[in-house]
């Protein structure tokens, strides 16, 4: 059962990396300052009695190890308690996620449907026209600021050109210049690790071997080259959707996106400490998960990790 | 264009063809002038030394030159193809046509099985898509077919092989599914580029036996390209010599390699190494190459004093741990090397033999203290190393130095030669000014045959062989006593190859350096070695002098090794009777440890391993 040993071995790693990023979290955000204090520094007339009262009320009183079970505890139930400002904090998330995910989603996906065509179509014409075209459009977006480019955006089509909604997310049509920003700047690097992958492998003896059977570029090209350089593109599409996640704060301020980054900076900007540390953890797991998910795909298109 | 065909033509005709690499302004000539004929049931061997042009023009057949950048300028390739029904011109062709025939008609396998088969696909789809593009069969008729030709090249349950990925299979059964892949849709014609080249010498037996076979049950035409002249004498009818991307010489095998007439074709066959050439003689002996710079008179032959060896090895075992489960427990042991050991006297080769896994390599890197051993002793000059600290094991690093198989990758790309020459002689404190090093620079080149100014050049200015000189020149720079030469002239050209063993052993001679000279080559182990120690997964099965070993072998597997060398006797077909199946390797479980080996002396000095 290796396909079984190997699915078991990363679920357990990634159960390790978790526990291990928590602890993190509610340590670090603990060090920040006593959240008493942060909770009461608005107000004037806060006793030391009352500064215990809270702290009791929050769980502050009891030892370290308690608090994170109890945080654990919370993580595991979903039930993450109430921010001090804002309510539950798992309505918040309940708005929070999907639009970030949504949004993350879509970036990649148009940063996937571009990358790939235009990447395949640099190798097999190096050095060409075409080639020369794409790299240095590339190069330009690579350069850019991904701020400046959703401004640019925002003064484009919905000053200049009212086509598409500057900010929000009432509608759907919301979602594509936040979208379109963030998967232009990704097609930028992705572009180039996908032109790098397919000469690596159209290099491949293989690939000679498969154009020597009699197969039509086709097959060759999309069967036997782009499924292997599949391999590299997925673990770093992987890696970089776990980044995308947790920074896309820039972005989201900039459209005025209700994601897990705006209400992450809120949060430190609020000294909001529950709320903090559940943001923070909620985006690590999410990011461990995609790691995971990478690894499963990963063994799923290369049997080398599959079958020993 | 030709489209009758006359009666009586070569199934494959190629005329004058010439190939283009590069820009059509200012274009490099990689194939010039080349024809030949091909008839029913032929082989023709196209032989030549590296960037001869004989792949290229394998690769011009087929109509693949454009996907590596090259195109036919010249000349026709007239195939009398059945698929089109006509005699066809492969250069000219149209993609759809030449699809046609290419895997079907004409097939190919290449030199590097390691590579030639999809990492991600199973053996059976690749078997599977080449059936479904050529033939009209169901999936269950495309399997029986599959079935059928992986029996044909002797693969045991061929039924879960077609289940298999490639990286489940080793060299020797990836190339014999490349060659029931070619040989499944019955092509008439079978390009095979140096298929053997990267496999063991008993394997490649193995392949070049199976090739000969379905040739002869299927009627099939053969190009084998290869720089092997005993796999050549083996293997053709007819023979094409290439150099320099210019033919030759043509002719029958037995012409060609029998009677050369062409002074390359001449002085390639003196560069040869034959087993059995040195038979009756106890000393090592220079290759005699026409026109080259040393004469096997400047190099007497000195008698070893057999009083004070060098190095003495002594039970040396190392062992490599296969860790498994879910906590990463050692399940099984590689027993790289068992209880090995040898002495090397001064002014000695020591030529310590064997195939992929037998263990020859890790011997000579815990030598070299790049591996340390599980147990065993190790003396060097009567001095223990592995007792002494840390500090002192560094010291004597020096006095044994490494000659890697790639003189590619060993070499800093990025620095002068001069400056890697003389790299180690600065770390080991041996010169401490500029001048100095200068100065042994020079002296290092000159000792290796190349001129002294070459020491501000870079690695690239300099061919394969001579970058060989180079590290050798290298190895010699902290004056070392011994030498260990992994496989060091392996990847070279076979004129080269020559070369490089007559400077070997031109410098010991000189010098009175010891080698201890790691290859799977017997031929070129019969020329250089006074003693020679055979190893077989791991530990020592046979040791003695050259001339006990070659000519009174007594080992099955040293038996094995030297009839599976190919032999230079054009017209004479081997009989011998190929290995079955698959080298086993030296990978145990814990606490399963091989029976230690008991010698039998079979006469002074001359040891094998008692077979139970």
């Amino acid at each position: 059962m290796p396909v079984f040993r190997f699915i078991l071995q990363r679920v357990f790693q990634a159960v390790l990396v978790t526990l291990a990023v928590t602890l993190f979290v509610a340590f670090t955000v603990r060090l920040t300052g006593d959240p008493a204090v942060m909770l009461t520094a608005e107000s004037s007339s806060v006793t030391e009695d009352d500064l215990v009262r809270i702290r009791e009320a929050l769980g502050l009183n009891q030892p370290f190890y308690a608090q994170y079970f109890d945080f654990i505890k919370s993580l595991v139930t979903f039930d993450l308690g109430n921010s001090f400002f804002r309510g539950s904090i798992r309505d918040l998330m309940a708005i929070a996620l999907p639009s970030t995910l949504l949004l993350a989603v879509a970036s990649m996906g148009i940063s996937i449907l571009i990358s790939i065509p235009l990447g395949i179509h640099a190798a097999l014409h190096k050095g060409g026209i075409s080639d020369q075209i794409i790299r240095v459009l590339s190069l330009v977006g690579l350069s850019f600021p991904n701020f400046w480019l959703g401004i640019m955006f925002v003064l484009l089509l919905s000053i200049a050109f009212p086509i598409l909604p500057a900010s929000g997310f009432e509608t759907w049509t919301a979602l594509i210049l936040p979208a379109l920003t963030i998967g232009i700047i990704l097609t930028a690097t992705n572009v180039r690790l996908v032109r790098t992958q397919m000469l690596e492998t159209l290099s491949q003896q293989y690939v000679m071997v498969a154009r020597a059977k009699g197969l039509n570029e086709r097959s060759v090209i999309y069967k036997h080259a782009l499924r292997n350089a599949a391999i590299a593109i997925v673990t770093f599409l992987g890696l970089q959707f776990g980044n995308l996640i947790g920074g896309l704060v820039v972005v989201e301020l900039v459209f005025n996106w209700p994601g897990m980054g705006t209400l992450s900076i809120e949060a430190i900007a609020q000294r909001d400490y529950p709320l903090l540390q559940a943001t923070v953890s909620i985006l690590a797991i999410m990011i461990v998960a995609v790691n995971l998910a990478v690894d499963l795909v990963y063994g799923l298109i290369d049997p080398r990790i599959r079958v020993a | 264009m030709p489209e009758t065909t006359p009666p009586q033509a070569s199934l494959l005709s190629v005329r004058d063809l010439s190939v283009e690499f590069g820009d059509v302004s200012s274009p490099a000539r990689v194939v010039d002038g080349v024809s030949f004929d091909l008839d029913h049931n032929r082989t023709l061997a196209i032989v030549g030394e590296s960037g001869s042009g004989k792949s290229i023009t394998s690769l011009a057949i087929l109509g693949l030159l454009k996907h590596l950048g090259g195109r036919v300028a010249g000349g026709e390739l007239l195939f009398q193809s059945e698929v089109l029904g006509r005699q066809v011109d492969l250069g000219n062709l149209s993609e759809r046509e030449l699809r046609k025939i290419r895997g079907n008609e004409i097939a190919m396998i290449f030199q590097e099985p390691m590579t030639s088969l999809n990492p991600v696909y199973t053996i059976g789809s690749q078997m599977g898509e080449t059936l479904a593009l050529h033939q009209d069969l169901s999936r269950s008729a495309a399997r029986r077919k599959a079935l059928e030709f992986l029996d044909l090249v002797r693969l045991p349950n061929a039924k879960r092989l077609l289940g298999n990925y490639p990286h489940q299979l080793s060299g020797g059964m990836r190339q014999r599914v490349m060659i029931a892949m070619a040989l499944c849709c019955q092509p008439k014609i079978l390009i095979a580029d140096e298929p053997t080249t990267a496999l063991d010498v008993t394997i490649q037996a193995q392949i070049l036996h199976i090739i000969r076979d379905l040739q002869a049950q299927m009627q099939t035409s053969v190009i084998f390209i290869s720089h092997d002249m005993g796999v050549v004498s083996e293997m053709a009818d007819d023979v094409l010599v290439m150099k320099a991307s210019k033919p030759i010489e043509a002719g029958a095998v037995k012409e060609v390699l029998g009677h050369p007439k062409a002074p390359y074709t001449q002085a390639l066959l003196a560069a040869v190494p034959r087993i059995g050439s040195m038979t009756g003689t106890t000393m090592p002996k220079l290759f005699d190459i026409p026109g080259l710079e040393i004469a096997p008179e400047e190099v007497p032959a000195k008698p070893v004093d057999r009083s004070k060896p060098v190095l003495e090895i002594e039970d040396l075992t190392v062992r490599f741990d296969i860790r498994g489960g879910l906590l990463s427990r050692v399940t099984h042991r590689v027993h790289a090397a068992e209880k090995v050991s040898f002495n090397i006297y001064p002014g000695e080769t020591l030529a310590l033999v064997g195939e992929s896994g037998s263990g020859k390599s890790t011997v000579g890197k815990t030598i070299q203290q790049l591996q340390e051993p599980v147990s065993g002793a190790m003396r060097f000059h009567g001095q223990d190393i592995f007792s002494l600290p840390a500090e002192d094991r560094k010291a004597f690093r020096k006095q044994t130095q490494y000659v890697f198989q790639d003189p590619y990758g060993s070499l800093n790309p990025r620095k002068p030669v001069g400056e890697s020459l003389i790299e180690p002689a600065w770390v080991h404190g041996l010169v401490t000014s500029r001048a100095e090093a200068k100065e042994k620079v020079a002296d290092l080149l000159v000792k290796v045959g190349l001129p002294a100014e070459h020491a501000d050049r870079f690695p690239h200015q300099f061919s394969g062989g001579q970058r060989q000189r180079l590290c050798i020149a290298r190895a010699l720079a902290c004056d070392p006593s011994l030498i260990i030469a992994d496989e060091a002239v392996s990847a070279l050209d076979v004129s080269v190859q020559a070369q490089v063993v007559n400077l070997l052993m031109k410098l010991q001679a000189e010098q009175g350096l010891s080698y201890l000279f790691i290859t799977h080559d017997m031929a070129v182990v019969e020329r250089i070695s006074h003693r020679v120690a055979v190893m077989y997964l791991g530990q020592i099965v046979e040791i003695g002098t050259r001339q006990q070993i070659f000519e009174n072998p007594q080992h099955p597997y040293t038996k094995r090794l030297l009839s599976a060398v190919p032999v230079l006797n054009p017209g004479v077909r081997p009989t011998r009777t190929p290995l079955e199946g698959e080298i086993p390797n030296a990978m145990r479980a814990v606490g399963d440890e091989p029976a230690p080996i008991e010698f039998v002396a079979v006469s002074d000095g001359h040891f094998v391993a008692a077979q139970a």
